[in-house]
């Protein structure tokens, strides 16, 4: 009986362990972004279109074109990485990993000037937009998405593995159904 | 020669015969009072005849009923013996497998296992529930020299939970800033 509870215990593990590692290590996308108004503006590029109308609704611009960026896949949480334009430069330093994201230090460079500083806690499911200084006719953004473009790949790629392991699987049902259960 | 407890042995259950039997019952001292002491010994004998007998009748039954088990539990055992542990318990073979004491051991393992899972469930639920959260912006600082004028306000969007930092007096750059 002993030696079955401990084979129990050692799949739950095994399956809470597989959920576990499948929902770690996020990507984070940061661009400098121009926004323009044009007469035949491009195509948004693909990490902005889940917020396309907002940007275009907020900023009343037609056109965003990406001058600079990096995307970066934080594993420790405490990476630092620099999203630079040919004299603009947007340093992200993330200082540590919570329960709602990450903890980052944004520094925005005018070449060697710095322009603006902030601090923010980065929400996966909350992208942040910092309006920058104006540029020309058009005005600079800064923009961080955490998971950006790679949300739906990922979020597709995952969902096939996880229907292709019954445990996880059944381990979703059962959070569902917690879910469901408790208030 | 018998002793005279033994004659009163067989008188009683009536073994005496013939010229013993005559000898014997004169050689009582009071008949009647014998006779009624032979009446109650029967009485008790017939008693405890019947007691006996019914007890062995069911001894005799349960023993058989026993034996049926477990020649039903081997045969299904042999059958299928993938399932010998559920059939077992099924016929009552092994009376200790669903005790009171597995019982309340898988009552209590059950009980663990669904807290275990509910705890790591509602410690899943609190992240999930945070990172809906918008993202925050602690602090921001702009450059007083640069920019004596700037202001900064935050707020959310409801439509797809962007947060947005909003500069105004920022210093204006010329449109070769906007440069890849």
């Amino acid at each position: 009986m002993h030696s079955r509870l401990l084979l129990i215990a050692a799949c739950f593990a095994l399956a809470i362990s597989t959920v576990s590692a499948a929902e770690t290590a996020h990507i984070v996308w940061s661009g400098l972004v121009i926004a323009e108004n044009v007469q035949q503006p491009t195509p948004i590029p693909e990490e902005l279109t889940r917020m396309e109308q907002t940007l275009k609704e907020l900023f009343g611009y037609n056109q965003f074109q990406v001058i600079g960026q990096s995307s970066k896949a934080l594993k420790t949480g405490d990476e630092d990485w620099l999203a630079s334009s040919k004299f603009f430069a947007l340093h992200v330093d993330a200082q540590g990993e919570s329960d709602a994201g990450y903890t980052v230090n944004l520094k925005l460079y005018k070449e060697q000037e710095l322009l603006l500083e902030t601090d923010a806690k980065l929400s996966k499911r909350s992208p942040l937009v910092i309006k920058g200084p104006q540029v020309g006719n058009g005005q600079l953004l800064l923009v961080l998405v955490v998971d950006a473009g790679n949300e739906q790949a990922q979020h597709h790629r995952r969902h096939a593995s996880d229907q292709s392991n019954p445990v996880v699987t059944a381990w979703r049902h059962l959070r569902r159904v917690i879910h469901d259960v408790l208030p | 020669m018998k002793t005279f407890e033994e004659k009163w042995t067989a008188w009683l259950d009536g073994q005496l015969t013939g010229k013993e039997l005559i000898d014997f019952e004169a050689s009582l001292p009071d008949k009647a009072a014998a006779e009624a002491e032979k009446s109650e010994a029967h009485k008790l004998g017939s008693f405890l005849k019947e007691q006996l007998g019914a007890q062995a009748l069911s001894n005799a039954d349960f023993f058989s009923h026993q034996l049926r088990e477990r020649i039903a539990t081997e045969t299904a055992t042999q059958d299928q013996p993938a399932f010998a542990w559920l059939r077992r318990g099924e016929h009552g073979e092994r009376s200790t497998r669903w005790t009171i004491r597995r019982l309340v051991w898988s009552g209590a393992t059950s009980l663990a296992i669904f807290l275990i899972c509910a705890f790591l469930v509602m410690r899943e639920k609190n992240p999930g529930e945070q990172s809906e959260y918008l993202t925050q912006i602690l602090n921001t600082r702009v450059d007083p020299a640069i920019s004596p004028n700037a202001t900064i306000s935050i707020f959310e969007t409801k439509q797809d939970k962007v947060t947005v930092l909003w500069t105004e007096g920022l210093q204006s750059l010329p449109s070769d800033y906007a440069a890849r």
